[in-house]
Formats: structure tokens, sequence, C-alpha cells
């Protein structure tokens, strides 16, 4: 088993290298790059000084000389052909630098590290209510299988699954937020945060979570209920429970000391693959509800063309997605040991 | 006439026991089919105008000039207006408007106010309008239309792609399949998005170019649950005894295994349609999907989003959106469970 889990470490290698490729190659061929954005700037300014001359709005000169689009390109490392640049890019990120973002200048890793925290702190707080709601729940239904609690919470899970969390999230930001004035019309904390004390930071930082949270939840909240019912109800119709309840066991027993470890196995299938949810966050959700986090810093790197950064999150998403997939895997292993990878 | 075989009609008859995905059907193809005929019902032209004892129907073909009506004008009559004019005569014409007069393009715009209008039935925008003057009501409805049409189209599009490439994984093995495994599983990696956005800064995505820009991406689903299907239909006995009779790979594949798959794909169909629709929603709400001013529920989205003291424009398009996918999953339950009945043993 152990050399399973070697060979699937190192087929991250070049699956990395395709996933990278690709995109950098599609980078390349793109119209719209930082070149040209500074081409079009240039001819701005250049509009801009002459004032609105006659020839100026329909003039297609180059306003760059030839030395100066060649040393944009340099700079840019847009003069070497795509393979080049990329093993040079690539040569780069093995020791740990980026780039520099080619709108603000700044080093991605460090723009990249500043939005961790935000999409860590909404990732764990959902995945504990997810976990923390979803498993009692499930419990809860599968006992009372048919019942008219098991009937009422399956339509109201139903929707939350359905309709998607951001689109939920623009209907509460519409009627508690700017409707009813309860909660914040977005951002994480509140301009003041600097002169709060502890708890009033605290209280702020939890009255502007409510909203985002409820939209991240919602959309795995669903699955995991009804994964944790269906599993626990397989398992109570097993052999072994049977037996468990004829020698004498009560039902309350039987389910607790039986059925249940046996139904968490699947949920620990997914565990793995938080890791990677947790940290690339929704970008929807946080361009509703305009918070800063990871999700919203690639959506914008990739409408703004802004490719250092959209090539960084890349490389942090698809490392995450490969190994949280290995994880969950382990996982497996670990609490089912008649789980065998060859 | 299809012949259903015994298994198939039990299944069908097990679906239409589970009352609640019966329902849901039922009322989606109601939906669909309303909206097949949208122009009937959201129409700013009229569905019937008698003008001197000559019916006219103007939904459908040309556009009838004002001149034909008795009016003043050459371009095309505003049938609103006709109403009013022939209410106003009294001369025996008259003029039948559909249940929302009103197209999903035309702003309707007021010399005393701007919009977006709250709801009112008094001037028939029974859930106000947007922005920018049109009507909400009839850019849900068309919007719908498209919004279903679209997932269907991709739908068909992807499990074309996805039972053909596969099946073939599954069926022949070896290089193939592990070289189209490396392939998907990169492909899967490339921020979807990301591809979308670029497409769609250099051509404007008419409604065929976007699903199959969907569709690159999409397809590999299908792929991944055929190929298993497949892996496991292809030790099965039957597909040994089919050729030690000296069938063929495709009749095999034809014949055999894909009827025998068929269950799966049925079964997963609801929640790609589902799917689909929340997919082109938000591409449309970010801008990056069909072009405007194409009715679409996004879009619709994003302006009660920027607009967040108008809340009929959310509260319409979260409720239309709510029933419609609420439908959608309903149907997609019942069918697994019809195809997949689990007994539960049952504590008292």
């Amino acid at each position: 088993m152990t050399a399973y889990f070697i060979r699937r470490l190192l087929l991250i290698v070049p699956t990395f290298i395709g996933i990278t490729i690709l995109v950098f190659v599609i980078t390349r061929f793109v119209p719209g790059g930082p070149i040209e954005r500074i081409i079009a700037q240039a001819r701005q300014m250049q509009m801009a000084g002459y004032g609105s001359g006659p020839a100026a709005p329909g003039s297609q000169t180059q306003p760059l000389s030839d030395e100066q689009l060649r040393t944009l390109k340099e700079y840019y490392g847009f003069d070497k052909p795509v393979l080049a640049s990329y093993f040079s890019w690539l040569y780069k990120v093995l020791q740990g630098d980026l780039g520099v973002s080619t709108r603000y200048y700044d080093p991605v890793w460090d723009m990249i590290k500043e939005r961790i925290p935000i999409s860590l702190y909404f990732g764990i707080l959902s995945l504990v209510i997810v976990y923390g709601v979803c498993i009692p729940l499930g419990i809860a239904k599968a006992v009372r299988h048919k019942s008219g609690f098991d009937n009422v919470s399956s339509a109201l899970i139903f929707i939350g699954y359905a309709v998607p969390g951001w689109v939920v999230g623009v209907f509460l930001l519409v009627l508690l937020a700017s409707h009813w004035e309860i909660f914040p019309l977005g951002g994480l904390v509140s301009e003041q945060f600097e002169d709060f004390s502890l708890w009033q930071k605290i209280a702020d930082l939890a009255w502007h979570t409510v909203l985002p949270l409820t939209s991240y939840v919602l959309g795995s909240f669903a699955v995991m209920t009804f994964l944790m019912k269906n599993t626990l109800m397989d398992n109570l119709a097993a052999d072994y429970v049977r037996t468990a309840m004829a020698k004498g066991l009560s039902f309350r027993a039987a389910v607790f000391r039986h059925a249940l470890r046996n139904s968490l196995i699947p949920m620990a299938t997914s565990f793995g693959n938080n890791i990677s949810v947790i940290l690339s966050g929704s970008f929807l959700i946080e361009k509703v509800f305009n918070i800063d986090g990871m999700g919203l810093l690639g959506y914008e790197s990739v409408v703004e063309r802004d490719y250092p950064v959209v090539m960084g999150i890349l490389v942090i998403s698809a490392l995450l997605f490969m190994i949280g997939n290995i994880l969950s895997d382990l996982c497996v292993a670990l609490v089912d040991p008649r789980v065998k990878f060859e | 006439m299809l012949r259903l075989n015994p298994l198939t009609l039990k299944k069908i008859r097990r679906f239409r026991s589970i009352r609640r995905g019966y329902y849901s059907l039922i009322v989606l193809v109601v939906m669909i089919v309303l909206s097949l005929g949208a122009e009937l019902l959201v129409n700013k032209r009229a569905l019937v105008v008698c003008y001197k004892d000559r019916l006219y129907f103007p939904t459908y073909g040309d556009m009838i000039p004002g001149r034909t009506f008795g009016l003043d004008y050459d371009y095309e009559t505003d049938y609103r207006q006709l109403k009013k004019i022939f209410a106003r005569r009294n001369e025996g014409n008259w003029v039948l408007m559909p249940p929302i007069p009103y197209d999903p393009y035309e702003n309707d715009l007021r010399k005393d106010d701007f919009p977006p209008f709250a709801p009112s039935l008094a001037s028939r925008h029974f859930l106000g309008t947007d922005a920018v003057g049109r009507d909400i009501a009839a850019r849900l409805i068309y919007g719908f239309r498209i919004a279903i049409f679209f997932s269907l189209g991709l739908l068909v599009i992807n499990y074309l792609i996805g039972v053909a490439v596969g099946c073939a994984m599954g069926y022949w093995a070896g290089a193939f399949d592990l070289v189209f495994q490396r392939l998907i599983e990169i492909w899967s990696n490339v921020p979807f998005l990301y591809v979308i956005i670029i497409i769609s800064s250099i051509v404007v995505p008419t409604f065929w170019i976007l699903i199959l820009i969907m569709a690159l991406f999409g397809w590999m689903g299908m792929t991944w649950t055929m190929r298993t299907m497949t892996y496991k239909e292809k030790a099965r006995d039957y597909v040994l005894a089919a050729k030690a009779l000296g069938a063929g790979d495709l009749r095999i594949i034809f014949r055999h295994v894909i009827p025998n798959t068929v269950a799966v794909i049925v079964t997963f169909a609801p929640f790609s349609i589902s799917g689909g629709i929340v997919a082109l929603t938000s591409l449309d709400y970010l801008g990056f999907g069909l072009p405007p001013p194409t009715p679409s529920w996004g879009e619709l989205l994003q302006q009660g989003w920027a607009n967040l003291d108008a809340w009929w424009i959310s509260a319409s398009v979260v409720g239309a959106m709510t029933v419609t996918l609420l439908t959608v999953t309903f149907i997609g339950e019942a069918i697994r469970e019809a195809f997949d009945p689990r007994m539960h043993t049952i504590y008292e």
C-alpha cells in the first residue's frame, strides 16, 4: 500500500506539468495581455496629451518605440519561445518564486499569502458547521425515517441543495441586509474596525460572517446530510445490526456502537477534498459579498489578465487538489482496514 | 411502436408511484411546453385584433403597420395603445392582449419616474420591471426557455461524447485508457471559468458557441462514469457468451453494453440539467454568458444584486430558480429511486 501512495505522489509531477503547461500556453496566445494593456494606456496618455485633436481618435499609430516594446517583451518574458519561457517560469516556481503581478507589481506570493487567512477562515468555519450539524442531523433523519421531522427537514435541505449558494446569498443580501438592514451589505469587517475593543471586533466579525457563511454551508449541507442518512440506513438494514438487536442490544446501542461507526467511512472519504475547497473558496460567493479572499483574487486576475497571479493560484490549487485526492484515499484506508489499494 | 420490456415498465410504474417526482415531472413538462408558446403569453403584439369585422393575429409573422388599423404611422402597431384607442372610440373594434402585454426586450419608460418599477397589477408588470424598465416576468419566461434548452443541448452533447469515449476507454482499456485518464486529469484541472472568460473576450458567445465551450469541459463526468460501467459490464458472462457466438466489438458495445448502462445514464440526466441551468446563470451573472440583451436569469440576478432596494428583481429570479431547480431535483431523486430501489429495514 505504501508503494501505491508513493506511485500516486509521483504521478503528481507529470499531471502538474501538464496542467501548468496548458494554461501557460493559453495565456500566451490570447489577446489582451500586459503588453497590449500598456500600449493601450500609452495611447490613451498620448491622446490626453494632444487634447481632442482631429487625428487622435482614429489614429492607430504605435505609441511606443520598437526599443521600448523590446524592453517590455523582455521584462514580461515574451521574447522567448513559449516552452523556453515556460521552463524558466517553472524553474523559478521550484525555487519558490511565483513572479510579480503585472497589475500591481507586488510579488504574487505576497498577494496570495494575504488572502489565504480569509479563505481559510470561511473554509474551516463551514467545515466545522457542515460536519458538526450534518452528522447528527443525518443520524436523526435515519432513525426517524419517513416521520414528519424527516420529511420537513428533507424538503428544506432539498431547496438548499437545488439552489446554488451564491444565488441564495444574493437573496439573503436583498432581504436581510438591504430590506430589513439586519446584516451588513458585504465585506469582512466594518470601516472603524481598528478602533474597536476586542469584544467589539469579534462581534463585528461574526456579524459580517453570518450571511456569507450561510451561502458557503448550504451547498455541501444537503450532500453530507443525505450521505450520512443513507449510509446509516444501509447499515441499519445490514445483518450484523439485526444480529446485534436479536441478541438483545437496545436499538440505541445498536446504532451508536455498531451501525454509526461503519457509516462514518463515506464521510471520511470526502474529507481530503476539503483542503482545496477551504483554500480556494468560492469566487461567486466572495464576489456577491465582496470578500477579498482567494476566489475573488483568482477571478479578478483572470478578468484583468494578470497572468503571473493566475499561474500562481493555479499552482497552489492544482497541488492542493491532487494532494487532497490522495489524502481522501489515505483517509479511507485509515478508517476502513478492509480497503486495500494495489 | 416502441416496445418496452417488462423491466422498464416496472421502473416507469415505480417512478409514477413516487408522487413528488411524478408531479414535478408534470410541472416541468407543462412549464417547458408553456415556454415554447411564450409568444402567446408574453408579447407586446396582441393575440387577436378585430378591426372593421376582420380578425388579425399579429403574434407570429410579419409586423403589421399602424396604418392597417387606421392609425397615422407606418411602423409596427403599438397594440397597448391601440387597445386604449379602440376602447375610447367604441366602434366595435377590439384588441385581445396576452396576459403579460410586454416584450422581454422592450423598455417601458415613464415620464415622471425612473425604473425599476415595483410590481403592480394596474400596469400589468406582475413582477415589476428591471433597472432599464423591461418587464421581469417576460424576461423570466424567455430566460427559462433559453436556460432549459441550453441545458438540454449541453446534456445531449456531453452525453454523446461521454458515452462514446467512456465506452471506448472501458472496452479497449490498455494504453488508450491510460492516455485518456491522464488527459482527463489534466483537463479537469484547467480552470474552466478561465478559458470561458478568455474565449468570450475574443468572440461574442452565441447560444451554440457557449454550449460547445461548456461541453469542452463537461464531457468528463459522463466519460468517467461510462468507463467504470463498461469495465463492469465487460467482465460479465453475457459479454463473453456474445463474444463466443462470434459477435464483433461494435455489436457487443451497441447491443449489449450500452443498453445495460442506460439506467445509469438516465439517472444522471436530471442532475446534469440542473447543473447546466446553474452554470449558465452563473456565467450570465458574471457577464460572460450570452450577450445582452438576451433575457437571462443570471443577468437579472446581477441587476438584483446591483439594485438592492428593488427587492422584486432578486426575489422573482430566486423564486423562479427555486421552483425550476427543485422540480428537476425531485425528478432526479425519483428516477434514482425508481431505478435502484433501496428497501430499508425499519425498526419500530
